[in-house]
């Protein structure tokens, strides 16, 4: 190999970009094409930079639009070979044509996405619009709270993508600024440690077997598209979650770090609970440390795996909880909130179905604080004691105006 | 660089073993896969070809059946160019880290697209990739308008022509605007090559094809695909409306290298008037009601205008 | 293929052209290939024709103008002699007959029903009008 090595130590000052740049260099990614965009840039700096350094090896294809990032991470992958890519927000959205072609095609491409709001109006801040967005395209979503998991869930992603009974695209996903801009001691695993956890890529149907030739994208009408599209939600549903957990308990051994499908914060005896993402999930637990001082028996569930959805595992972890507040960080636009709908289908057939309710917060990057959370948890124990939700089920936290309430 | 394939005459060229299959969905008479087949029997390589969605693309590939004897790719409406450049970048980088399943070849990368594709919804991806100094070859097939949807005008639409988005009518004659100058914006890219081909020209074509896959760095080729569907003329006919589109010197036959070398490759010992292209096809019949007459003149001197603005930049080599 | 279940396909809707490993695919002729029930070659569209060429081999000089210029990659050409037409992919548009040079033609076009052995048989004569 031409290229050097990095030493790290054991724990470096990383922000979520940085994380998720080294991650990449450690995995040697083989094509890397990209466009810049606010805050996802330094993600592609970085490769660019190790490139230029000698500290990997590859191509690194900077294009015209992030349409074009995709497009070129899609002929990459179907050529053969690690393709990995970082996006955010209108970028995300002008990708989203391809996000279906690169998932229906069964190509193995890692598309790190910095979570930001979308227009309009125009918003360079952290909230999950552009991460909702992508939840119909067929990739595996992935969920990092902390520069931490945006390193580690890297490498969990490719393991997982590439393996050949999945096959699937998937997104790893941080908090715009909250993650991507904000240093913390990153655990680090070394170079030849991080690159045998996932191992050699091994390419499947490429299109550079000169001797195996093979026909990608092709079209499929009412007699042939919907087996395809069925086979595709079937290998989601059934084929993924246990790679998940196989290769998070493989991890575990290898770096001491344990991640789960669902992430259970004192929920052991939970009476009430928020479930939410990204950078609030470590909020919340905080919050919910504090409200158990103040006798509410708090938990916090968090999703650490979004696509495919964790139906069971959320189920199983809402079990005995008597009031679930789900925490939408996009604007649902005249609908529930997507975790709101998600979670009510996970209890509705429960036998103690727990009392839920919505909250919209944190839209644009604006703060959810700790007090936000307190009120929230007074709320839970208020429905809880009443035995019914005393307020609106859809409620906007932290908006300035006369109390914004719905349903 | 592999060696180039040795195509002396059509007899020799007749003993190439086709990598496009019949019984493709193409309409009987359709140029597309004259181009296509007269641009991958050029070489002998290895061949890693993308299609942008149109005719070619819904006609070849449309389950459970391919028409293509190498690996091919089709993403979506206008990144056909990109799809192809991206299987580029990732054989550069196998090849970089010696991890290529068969070093010893040599493959060429070929994107085709239509006029829609190319002119109109694909034009920022082909300029990007032209710009980024890619080794591929974007090949149109240009039949001057979009034919896989029923035929609505697009920025190669020629004056006067009727389309469904811009139809002749009571009160006007078709399309309106000029046709944009393709090979001239992609020269512009700087490019090792760009030419306009016609496949009635073989051995013109065949030669700028192989000068194309012999340079390092993108190619951009337009190729004139008459549409028996959509210009309205029969089937059997096709051959001679490309004998009558380069002969009348609406398709000139050229080259630019490097962005600024002009060849003129083919000079008609008898150019055939401009009326009689436009005759030979339904989309202009409304041209030869009286009042439309001074359209023909004008078409004319367009045509002329354009032959002579392309002997003067051939003359003066730049 | 048409009764294959959803759990039956290879991923990705991925088709191949060739059983197993072909090595130089430009260097194998057709006949030698082993294509895959996915390749249109192993697919017909003889139903398309009205008309269908006859190829009349007493008068080509094997020029190859039907060869080069056949959409449908229908004209057989072996050893740069013209053997043929490829009935299962010929469309029967006409083209071959059009740009056929000989005098009289070598390929010309008749309804799908007629009786090759007859056409062939009252074969127009050289046209003494043409050059």
């Amino acid at each position: 190999m031409a290229f050097d090595k990095m030493e790290l130590r054991d724990i470096e000052v990383w922000d979520g970009n940085f994380a998720a740049a080294q991650a990449l260099r450690q995995c040697q990614i083989d094509v890397v094409a990209a466009y810049p965009i606010t805050p996802s840039t330094p993600i592609v700096e970085g490769y660019a930079k190790f490139l230029a350094d000698g500290y990997v090896e590859g191509e690194f294809v900077m294009v015209e639009s992030e349409h074009a990032a995709m497009s070129g991470c899609i002929g990459a992958a179907a050529a053969g070979g690690r393709v990995a890519t970082a996006t955010s927000s209108q970028g995300f959205a002008l990708m989203v044509e391809t996000l279906y072609q690169a998932s229906g095609m069964r190509l193995p491409i890692v598309l790190n996405v910095v979570n930001r709001a979308l227009a309009a109006p125009l918003n360079v801040n952290g909230d999950h619009s552009d991460m909702y967005l992508g939840r119909d395209s067929g990739w595996i979503q992935l969920d990092a709270y902390c520069p931490q998991d945006a390193y580690d869930l890297n490498f969990i992603a490719f393991k997982v993508s590439e393996d050949h009974d999945v096959r699937l695209p998937c997104m790893v996903h941080q908090d715009g600024f909250m993650t991507s801009h904000t240093a913390q001691g990153v655990h680090t695993l070394a170079d030849d440690v991080a690159y045998s956890f996932i191992g050699d890529f091994k390419p499947m149907n490429d299109m550079l077997d000169f001797e195996h030739p093979v026909t990608h994208g092709v079209q499929t009408e009412e007699d042939w598209h919907f087996e395809h599209k069925a086979r595709q939600h079937n290998d989601l549903m059934t084929k993924v979650m246990p790679k998940i957990q196989a290769a998070f308990d493989e991890f575990e051994k290898l770096s001491g770090r344990k991640y789960n499908i669902v992430e259970s914060y004192n929920m052991d005896d939970a009476d009430v609970c928020v479930v939410c993402m990204g950078t609030s999930v470590e909020t919340a637990r905080e919050v919910a440390q504090e409200m158990r001082e103040k006798g509410i028996k708090a938990g916090v569930v968090g999703l650490r795996v979004i696509r495919p959805f964790p139906f069971f595992e959320i189920a199983e972890a809402l079990k005995g909880v008597k009031a679930v507040a789900a925490l939408d960080r996009s604007s649902p636009n005249g609908a529930p909130g997507m975790l709101f709908n998600e979670i009510a289908g996970c209890l509705y057939n429960t036998q103690e179905r727990a009392l839920l309710s919505g909250y919209v917060y944190g839209l644009g990057g604006r703060d959810l604080t700790k007090a936000h959370l307190v009120s929230l948890y007074k709320e839970l124990q208020a429905n809880v004691d009443a035995g019914k939700v005393l307020t609106p089920l859809q409620q906007f936290i932290g908006v300035r105006g006369p109390k914004l309430a719905f349903l | 660089m592999s060696e180039m394939k040795k195509i002396k005459n059509l007899k020799e060229f007749s003993t190439s073993a086709d990598r496009f299959e019949g019984a493709n969905l193409l309409c009987p008479g359709c140029a597309h896969s004259i181009i296509v087949r007269e641009v991958l029997n050029a070489t002998n390589d290895d061949l890693v070809l993308s299609a942008s969605t149109g005719c070619l693309e819904v006609c070849t590939a449309v389950y459970p059946y391919t028409s293509w004897d190498a690996s091919w790719i089709h993403i979506g409406f206008e990144n056909g160019s990109t799809a192809v450049a991206g299987a580029e970048a990732m054989y550069k980088a196998l090849k970089t880290k010696g991890r290529l399943k068969q070093p010893d070849r040599n493959p060429k990368f070929v994107s085709f697209a239509g006029d829609g594709a190319s002119y109109d919804i694909g034009f920022q991806w082909i300029s990007g990739c032209m710009e980024r100094g890619h080794n591929i070859m974007h090949v149109v097939l240009d039949n001057e308008v979009y034919a896989n949807t029923g035929g609505q005008r697009s920025s190669s639409t020629p004056i006067g022509s009727s389309s469904t988005t811009a139809p002749a009518g009571r009160v006007s004659y078709g399309e309106k605007k000029n046709k944009k100058d393709m090979v001239a914006i992609m020269a512009s890219h700087n490019i090792p090559y760009a030419a306009q081909v016609a496949p009635n020209k073989w051995k013109d074509m065949v030669k700028k094809i192989q000068h194309g896959f012999a340079v390092d760095g993108p190619v951009f080729i337009n190729a004139v695909s008459p549409c028996t569907t959509e210009w309205k003329f029969d089937p059997k006919d096709t051959m001679h409306l490309t004998d009558l589109s380069t002969d009348s010197l609406v398709f000139p036959l050229y080259e630019i290298i490097d962005g600024h070398e002009l060849n003129i490759t083919y000079r008609p010992k008898d150019v055939v008037p401009v009326e009689e292209y436009l005759a030979a096809q339904g989309r202009f019949k409304h041209l030869f009601k009286d009042e439309y007459k001074y359209l023909i003149k004008e078409w004319q001197e367009r045509v002329d205008a354009q032959w002579a603005h392309l002997n003067r930049r051939e003359e003066a080599r730049v | 293929m048409a009764n294959t279940g959803w759990n039956e396909f290879e991923i990705g809707a991925m088709l191949r052209t060739f059983e197993g490993k072909i090595d130089d695919i430009a260097g194998t002729l057709q006949e030698d290939r082993a294509y895959t029930q996915n390749s249109s070659f192993s697919a017909s569209v003889a139903d398309w024709r009205i008309e269908k060429p006859v190829f009349n081999k007493d008068f080509c000089i094997d020029c190859q103008f039907c060869w080069i210029y056949c959409p449908d990659i229908s004209i057989i050409s072996r050893d740069k002699k013209m053997i043929g037409v490829d009935m299962d992919h010929c469309k029967g548009c006409g083209i071959c007959v059009e740009v056929c040079p000989t005098n009289p033609k070598s390929l010309l076009m008749f309804s799908e029903q007629a009786d090759e052995e007859a056409e062939l048989a009252q074969w127009p004569a050289k046209d003494k009008e043409k050059k």
